[in-house]
């Protein structure tokens, strides 16, 4: 990869009281790339996300973006995360706004867009994600698929250096897990940034540049797919996989 | 019993101004009482330490001295503290919205506590400033959630208006008053103004329900 470094952890530790959730993660995320954060739930991927847009502060290390340092004052995280689109598990659209109204707060709100140009910017991307009909809907009346997808155009309507996908498809039925990966891979194919942390092994295979794989706090094997799925190096990373019923098949 | 309704077919119009007035007086202290609520509700939700403790004073005052305790001390009393008077109307306004802010607060505080935080943590990563994220987001999800209790406390207030009689505020208990002194008919006026304000207050709480029950669903996150 010869692209430049956009986002960068050192050593990044963060604790929630006695309870470490990141013992010291160094990764690095390069223009364009997709990297897939995956490995058993506590591992500490949720909270390395929400580290990299200072929605909870670091204890020790250091995260850059785009060669600025996330510090936790105020007017410089913001600033980071507007460049920085996040999507949630349980996609927490604003349920007292319309589709519409969901994607064009963030520009009207923060960036001081007009309403019509913000509309306008909306608009072309709920129809990327496949909902140019539902913008006058609530989100109570959205599935689980198609509110992820709000989220999604939500986040992309900031223009985003860089998407963070806090696992996107954990909180779907699994009948519209397909819609959402399938839109996420489209953005991937577009040349998106993007750091995921995701169960969906075959996602990662598919689409991932790189696959980092996270244990009590640490990365412990970090690589391309093929390298992770089809000759883990790690014990730890082959136990993993194969309690996910995975077991090294290459294709 | 006889019954002799000509005392309010000739005061009429004295008694509709006076029902104006109550009205004037209730939305005012409601308006009022709805800011200075929904500030302190949520300076005291999302500020330090310090403006909780003097915000939750005022609060803990408000509800710890009867209304009509309040009306009066701001009316009578008030005024000598600046040295100068204040009308009636401005004072019962004042003391009606004062004590009713206290009561809004707290249903607000319940409003936006019961809000999920990651709600407030979406509205953070578009890059939105907390009070951003609050005014947008936050606010308006707890007021649809609390909807039922802010309109008690609407109805609440317009009948609590009428304690502003004591501090001679010419609204619809105190001109009430004033006819069935004149003419010795207290039961016809009295009843009169009794079904007055039910006629006023009951459109509003059912009104309330009807409205929540349409936008519940958009509070819920």
């Amino acid at each position: 990869m010869t692209a430049a470094p956009i986002l960068v952890f050192e050593n990044v530790v963060k604790r929630y009281g006695a309870l470490t959730a990141l013992a010291g993660v160094s990764l690095t995320l390069h223009r364009g790339e997709v990297v897939c954060l995956i490995g058993p739930s506590g591992s500490g991927k949720s909270t390395l996300l929400r580290c990299a847009n200072a929605l909870d502060p670091l204890d020790q290390g250091r995260i850059s973006f785009d060669g600025h340092e996330v510090r936790s004052s105020e007017t410089s995280v913001r600033l980071v995360r507007q460049r920085m689109g996040m999507v949630f598990q349980n996609f927490e659209l604003f349920p007292h706004l319309t589709v519409l109204r969901n994607v064009t707060i963030g520009p009207t709100t923060v960036l001081k867009l007009g309403q019509a140009e913000a509309d306008a910017r909306a608009r072309k991307l709920l129809a990327k994600v496949g909902l140019a009909d539902k913008e006058t809907s609530h989100p109570s009346a959205l599935s689980g698929g198609q509110q992820q997808r709000v989220a999604i155009a939500r986040a992309l309507a900031m223009e985003p250096a860089l998407m963070l996908f806090d696992e996107p498809t954990s909180a779907l039925d699994p009948e519209t897990i397909g819609e959402v990966l399938s839109v996420m891979k489209t953005l991937a194919d577009e040349g998106m940034t993007m750091l995921v942390v995701t169960h969906e092994m075959d996602f990662a295979r598919r689409v991932a540049n790189r696959v980092a794989v996270f244990d009590k706090g640490r990365v412990i094997e970090e690589g391309t797919p093929q390298e992770i799925f089809t000759a883990p190096k790690v014990p730890r990373t082959r136990d993993f996989l194969s309690h996910l019923g995975w077991h090294g098949e290459s294709k | 019993m006889d019954i002799n309704l000509t005392p309010i077919l000739t005061s009429w119009p004295f008694l509709l101004k006076a029902l104006g007035m109550t009205i004037f007086v209730s939305v005012m202290s409601t308006a009022l009482g709805f800011v200075i609520g929904t500030l302190v509700g949520a300076l005291r939700t999302y500020g330090g330490r310090m403006t909780n403790v003097v915000l939750g004073f005022y609060v803990d005052s408000m509800r710890a001295i009867p209304l009509l305790v309040i009306l009066v001390w701001t009316f009578f009393a008030f005024p000598l503290l600046i040295g100068a008077s204040i009308n009636a109307v401005t004072a019962g306004i004042a003391g009606l919205g004062l004590h009713l802010g206290a009561y809004v607060s707290e249903t607000i505080r319940a409003g936006l506590t019961s809000v999920r935080r990651n709600q407030m943590q979406a509205g953070l990563a578009l890059g939105m400033s907390r009070f951003q994220a609050i005014r947008t987001i936050i606010l308006p999800q707890a007021i649809i959630r609390m909807l039922p209790a802010l309109g008690s406390l609407f109805v609440i207030a317009i009948k609590d208006s009428a304690i502003a009689s004591v501090i001679a505020v010419p609204e619809l208990l105190r001109q009430t008053q004033i006819v069935a002194g004149k003419t010795f008919r207290p039961f016809e006026l009295y009843t009169a103004a009794m079904l007055a304000y039910f006629i006023l207050c009951y459109p509003v709480a059912r009104g309330v329900d009807r409205l929540y029950r349409r936008l519940s669903h958009l509070g819920s996150s």
